[in-house]
């Protein structure tokens, strides 16, 4: 290896990069700006659909209030979005959909209740419909409320608080702090969305540098300077695992400064006053992790696209990969799964459960140890594969007419086609 | 004596799934001399190519040796190739660059002393008048422009060998005849050139000598008034008609 031949070529990657829109686009901007954009989206959205619902009052019908409960209907009609209607049949109208919710009063009569004027509220709505739905919810507050002023004036009539009245009360209570919930919260989001953008990041670059060149006729161009071709292939590989890299460093950087903002909407009332912040003595194990599967995703793709003779046969190339990153991701990174020995050697999905762990503050050096190494065993197979392919000079050449597939099999598995 | 190009007994087969294995160069022996321009002339298919791509250390030989100023193409390819600027038509230039980078990059790339590369940049922009748009992007330049660019940067690291395959191929009447201006102004400071073409006139206003190549063979060598002489034909063409009609011994 020369490592000044290889700065020679890096830099022409890289400034050759700069200038392509797509990369540029999906490597630095898509990484960077996507936060941003997706609160953009959440609060128009939000703002959207909330004036939507606002505008919109809900049809109800009450049947059978006793006249006890009168003040029930002066509580329901103060609601400006709830309009009390008649209806013949208000089950088939709630279907059709001119009716949105009908609220029943049933009295209690099983002999054991103390209470007078005691009733049940039973609500008819059609789930299926969003504005019946909502008119369910405007009920439920509304009798809520008026339910809550009656049992405490009951309470008064026979001395004891609206609590007591109640008796046998079910409560919970969360030890976790709200930065601990924020933690797992994030714990959850952000490996998945750092391997995605990792992935994002070197795909184009891959395809760029290898399939770009031949689509270009600047492969043998760059062939026959005086330098060998493990030099142009390293500079090659170091700059699609530093634009993954850049697209997941960048990302994490926007997830930092975005998350409260993304996510703190999204807490209900009730909820631990959440705190989405990435801590940062974390920040170094989430940086090995996505520099060691940078390498590893650069490798692979490189690979793969280096058999392609055009962009399009390039994407359709790496396309599967990116893919197969992602699936074991998505589908065994659970909250229940636990990082074990076991689990720290399957790649990829030992980086995420690692970062995971280190956000929520945890930190078991052997298994980051083992997970790293691991990675590293996957980067230094990909590249021994590299080399094997590069020796063959129809590949170099661009001759070959086949995939990755057919390549390991009939040369280096050496199975006959 | 010594020649900066030397080739002796270059053999070169293919694997084709259909074909079989093809010869496409079969035990060819030239040498070049200094300042001198080679032609290699022969049809599409002939082993011109791939010949050119032995020498450049793109292929490797299957037997037979060749060797640029005594670096074996096998043995020493990067030797080989500091001391060589390789043009063809499948060497294209990296449309994001500029002019200028290009040059740059390729001087730097092929060794040519660091601290010298911004002079040798700035002459090779003068030389091919290229300066209105150095630093304009190859992929913003016309046919001719890129032209120009691409025999600044195959000279960018000042080779003392260059190899030329067919690279009037596609130009316009202007630019090949500026290409070829070129080519001759590279023969007087010196540099040996191997030249490829199937174009006869042109084969006939730049080569010192000639071969003629036919299916992976070379069936004669020698100056343009030597294969005159042997054949009794004035035009190339004529020549040409009468070695490559022959079938190949």
């Amino acid at each position: 290896m020369n490592w000044k031949d290889i700065r020679v070529l890096y830099v022409r990657e890289v400034v050759s990069a700069m200038r392509e829109r797509t990369i540029v686009t999906n490597s630095i901007l898509i990484p960077l700006l996507l936060y941003p954009l997706l609160i953009w989206l959440m609060y128009t959205g939000f703002s959207f659909v909330s004036g939507q619902n606002e505008e919109l009052t809900s049809r109800v019908m009450l049947k059978n209030l006793p006249a006890f409960h009168d003040a029930l209907r002066s509580t329901i009609q103060s609601e400006g979005s709830i309009v009390i209607v008649a209806a013949a049949d208000p089950a088939a109208d709630i279907r059709t959909g001119s009716l949105d919710a009908l609220i029943e009063f049933v009295p209690v009569n099983d002999g054991a209740s103390t209470l007078e004027n005691n009733f049940r509220a039973r609500i008819t709505y059609d789930e299926s419909r969003d504005r019946s739905d909502q008119a369910r919810g405007r009920l439920i507050e509304s009798v809520s409320k008026y339910r809550q002023d009656f049992i405490e004036r009951q309470a008064l009539r026979f001395g004891v608080s609206g609590a007591e009245l109640q008796g046998f009360l079910l409560e919970s209570e969360n030890v976790s702090s709200g930065r601990q919930m924020g933690q797992f919260v994030l714990g959850l989001l952000i490996p998945i969305l750092l391997i995605v953008m990792l992935s994002v990041g070197g795909f184009y670059p891959a395809i760029d540098s290898t399939a770009g060149e031949r689509e270009n006729s600047t492969w043998e161009t760059i062939m026959s300077t005086a330098t060998s071709r493990s030099n142009v292939m390293m500079a090659k590989y170091l700059y699609v695992a530093t634009m993954s890299f850049v697209a997941g460093l960048l990302n994490l950087v926007a997830m930092i400064f975005s998350m409260s903002s993304l996510l703190g909407p999204l807490t209900r009332p009730g909820m631990p006053n959440f705190t989405f912040r990435i801590p940062m003595e974390s920040v170094p194990v989430i940086v090995a992790g996505a520099a060691f599967l940078s390498l590893f995703i650069a490798a692979g793709m490189m690979i793969l696209a280096s058999f392609a003779r055009t962009y399009k046969e390039g994407q359709s190339m790496i396309a599967p990969f990116h893919i197969a990153l992602m699936l074991p991701v998505l589908f065994l990174q659970g909250p229940g799964i636990q990082f074990t020995p076991g689990l720290a050697m399957i790649p990829v999905l030992n980086v995420v459960v690692m970062i995971r762990e280190a956000i929520q503050g945890v930190y078991r050096w052997p298994l980051i140890g083992i997970t790293l190494a691991v990675e590293l065993l996957c980067i230094l197979g990909a590249l021994r594969v590299a080399t094997m392919v590069l020796r063959h000079e129809d590949f170099v050449m661009g001759t070959y007419s086949g995939s990755f597939g057919r390549f390991a099999r009939e040369r280096l598995l050496g199975r006959k086609p | 004596m010594s020649y900066p190009v030397l080739v002796r007994g270059l053999t070169k087969t293919f694997y084709d799934e259909s074909r079989g294995e093809i010869r496409a160069v079969d035990g060819i022996d030239f040498e070049c001399g200094e300042g001198e321009i080679f032609g290699l002339l022969g049809a599409n298919g002939a082993g011109k190519t791939t010949t050119l791509r032995m020498l450049s250390t793109i292929l490797t030989p299957t037997s037979g040796s060749a060797a640029i100023l005594n670096h074996d193409v096998v043995r020493d390819p990067e030797g080989v190739r500091k001391h060589l600027g390789f043009y063809s038509a499948g060497t294209a230039l990296y449309p994001r660059l500029t002019a200028r980078e290009t040059i740059e990059f390729f001087a730097r790339i092929n060794q040519y002393p660091s601290s010298r590369v911004p002079e040798r940049v700035r002459y090779l922009v003068d030389r091919f008048g290229i300066s209105k748009y150095a630093d304009v992007r190859v992929e913003k330049l016309s046919t001719g422009m890129k032209q120009k660019v691409s025999l600044a940067r195959t000279v960018a690291h000042d080779p003392p060998i260059i190899i030329f395959d067919e690279p009037t191929v596609g130009l316009d009447v202007l630019n090949a005849l500026e290409a070829q201006q070129t080519i001759k102004e590279l023969r007087d400071e010196g540099k040996t050139i191997i030249f490829s073409t199937h174009i006869m006139s042109e084969a006939e206003r730049l080569c010192d000598r000639i071969a003629i190549i036919h299916g992976g063979r070379i069936l004669d060598c020698d100056t343009l008034a030597g294969l005159r002489e042997k054949t009794g034909k004035h035009y190339l063409e004529d020549i040409f008609v009468q070695y490559a009609g022959r079938p190949a011994e």
